[in-house]
């Protein structure tokens, strides 16, 4: 099952310039609950997709919002001379790719 | 006697009751629907509360002591919340002043409330609460070993701290709490926690200081936490079980869905709020429908925290930038243009370095192929076009220009290996095609600082603002 097919809300922002956060948001309970099984491996491959150790990977599941978060630490701080996203917002492009 | 006061007597008599709270915008200055907000100034509202700045829209501004929206836009939206104030005779607190809450940001901030009761003879009350952090308490917490790094920073050395053109620190609830003690009708604060807007009113008159926090953490975004999300104003209602929420505008839906799904919005953890002296815990945080427009929010539990930390945030001056704007639609340069700009790059060099030391920094950046995100794996097919950005930033803004400019001469006529275009590498959109883009800043604090005097650290300026 690819994310795209699942999720309502595919979306990332900063949360402080130093880490980079993303929102996968499903519209009910029985599509969050097939992702939250497979919270393992959404891990390895939300690691793959931004080329990572799976260590740095942390995922929340939120049932109150059908959610899970994804966060990453920023290689780069948010608006240094080498940033390209200074809010961060369109770094969810590689979550679109993954199947779980 | 003004609405805080008398909120404060008649609380203190036991005259408690539901607090009603308005949050009317997000991001001050970039305009304020005015049917929403006027519809929640029907309301009999307590309060309105304005968040005006973040960290999020990066260093620059905090470094420059300028703000994000236009002067314009900024005295439009402030205009229009202090009418909407004094109006109904209830207090307004604005957080965050100017975009990043430094000491310029607050000037003109303030200097444009003295500009508008002037011009539209208002008179009033305003507190004012600076969250500028003097070096030398910095550098002697850093020695006490009281500085800690947020999020993978290096640690704080005292270079940085010289270094940086402003240094902040984010007041929490307490800095609010000793100016709203002096009644004021406008109370205006440098850089903060945005919970403080909202949240310090309701914890002064005793309403629990979890849900309190929570619901500021909501109704900071304006209407961001409803379907479809939106600036438009919104409305709190807090009891000592609960609050509830509901936009001002009737097409936004604060559904149980939506309010808990804010709580993911910019946050690294859904679970928690993290205040400087302790924090929400949103584990047992229960949504519920009161109907299809409102939603009821409780269960936040406030967590004390051992001690005080507030965060640091600073900017550093990097150098002025010039930027070229540049496109290509030829597969053979595209294909090669990582090596062509390290070619192009050292034949610059060559050039304006033959009197002046390598003092610039110039980069570039390909859209199209990776400008975006750095990608693990290279695309399995190139673009047939792409955009380039270069970049330089220089001590002065002629180095800047001379440097960019030379690149844009070079690495139009640059002769690659394989090239078949020899007439020019580039397609210019604009002309000129380079831009003097102003000074370039790096955020160089992002700390954490232990502190046992939040009152030294963010003190409290009262001004009667008298009718001309």
């Amino acid at each position: 099952m690819r994310l795209t097919e699942l999720a309502t809300v595919i979306r990332s922002k900063n949360a402080g310039p130093r880490v980079l956060t993303l929102d996968l948001i499903f519209p009910d309970a029985a599509s969050f609950a097939k992702v939250e099984a497979a919270a393992a491996r959404l891990r390895t491959e939300v690691a793959r997709a931004y080329g990572r150790p799976a260590e740095e990977v942390s995922v929340i599941t939120y049932p109150p919002a059908n959610a899970v978060k994804i966060a990453l630490r920023r290689d780069i701080m948010a608006g240094d001379p080498d940033d390209s996203d200074v809010y961060g917002a369109q770094q969810h492009a590689p979550l679109l790719e993954i199947t779980l | 006697m003004n609405a805080v006061a008398r909120l404060r007597e008649d609380f203190a008599r036991g005259k408690r009751r539901p607090l009603r709270i308005l949050g009317a915008s997000g991001q001050l200055g970039y305009g304020i629907p005015s049917p929403a907000l006027r519809a929640g100034l029907d309301r009999a509202p307590d309060m309105i509360g304005c968040d005006m700045g973040s960290i999020d829209i990066g260093p620059a501004y905090l470094g420059s002591g300028t703000m994000a929206p236009t002067h314009i836009g900024a005295r439009r939206d402030l205009r229009k919340v202090l009418h909407a104030a004094l109006d109904a005779g209830i207090p307004l607190v604005i957080g965050s002043a100017g975009s990043a809450g430094a000491a310029p940001h607050m000037e003109a901030t303030l200097e444009m409330l003295r500009e508008i009761a002037a011009a539209d003879g208002l008179a009033f009350r305003m507190a004012s609460i600076g969250a500028d952090i003097p070096r030398d308490t910095v550098t002697a917490a850093m020695r006490a070993g009281r500085v800690h790094p947020l999020d993978g920073m290096p640690d704080l050395t005292e270079e940085d701290v010289e270094n940086a053109d402003q240094l902040v620190g984010q007041m929490g609830l307490d800095a609010f709490r000793r100016a709203l003690e002096t009644d004021p009708d406008v109370l205006i604060a440098g850089r903060a926690c945005d919970t403080g807007i909202f949240a310090t009113l309701p914890v002064m008159l005793g309403f629990p200081r979890g849900l309190a926090t929570h619901m500021a953490k909501i109704v900071e975004c304006a209407s961001l936490c409803c379907i479809p999300g939106g600036r438009d104003t919104i409305l709190a209602t807090l009891d000592d079980e609960s609050f509830t929420l509901e936009s001002m505008a009737p097409q936004r839906a604060a559904t149980p869905a939506s309010v808990a799904g804010h709580s993911l919005y910019e946050q690294s953890s859904p679970y928690e709020i993290i205040e400087p002296d302790g924090c929400v815990d949103l584990r047992a945080a229960r949504y519920e429908p009161l109907d299809a427009r409102r939603t009821r929010v409780s269960g936040a539990e406030w967590i004390p925290a051992a001690k005080t930390t507030i965060k640091l945030e600073g900017a550093r001056f990097l150098g002025h930038r010039a930027l070229l704007l540049a496109a290509s639609a030829d597969p053979r340069f595209i294909a090669r243009s990582v090596d062509i700009f390290d070619e192009v790059a050292e034949i610059v060099a060559g050039l304006v370095c033959e009197d002046s030391a390598p003092d610039y920094d110039l980069r570039f950046r390909v859209y199209g192929v990776d400008g975006v995100i750095k990608w693990p794996e290279p695309p399995a097919a190139l673009p047939r076009e792409v955009f380039v950005l270069g970049q330089c930033i220089a001590p002065t803004p002629e180095r800047a220009q001379e440097v960019i400019r030379t690149t844009k001469q070079y690495l139009l006529h640059h002769g690659y290996d394989g090239r078949l275009s020899t007439a020019g590498n580039l397609a210019f959109p604009l002309t000129p095609p380079e831009v003097s883009a102003g000074a370039a800043y790096r955020f160089n604090v992002y700390h954490l600082m232990e502190t046992d005097d939040t009152a030294g650290l963010f003190p409290v300026r009262i001004e009667e603002i008298r009718e001309p």
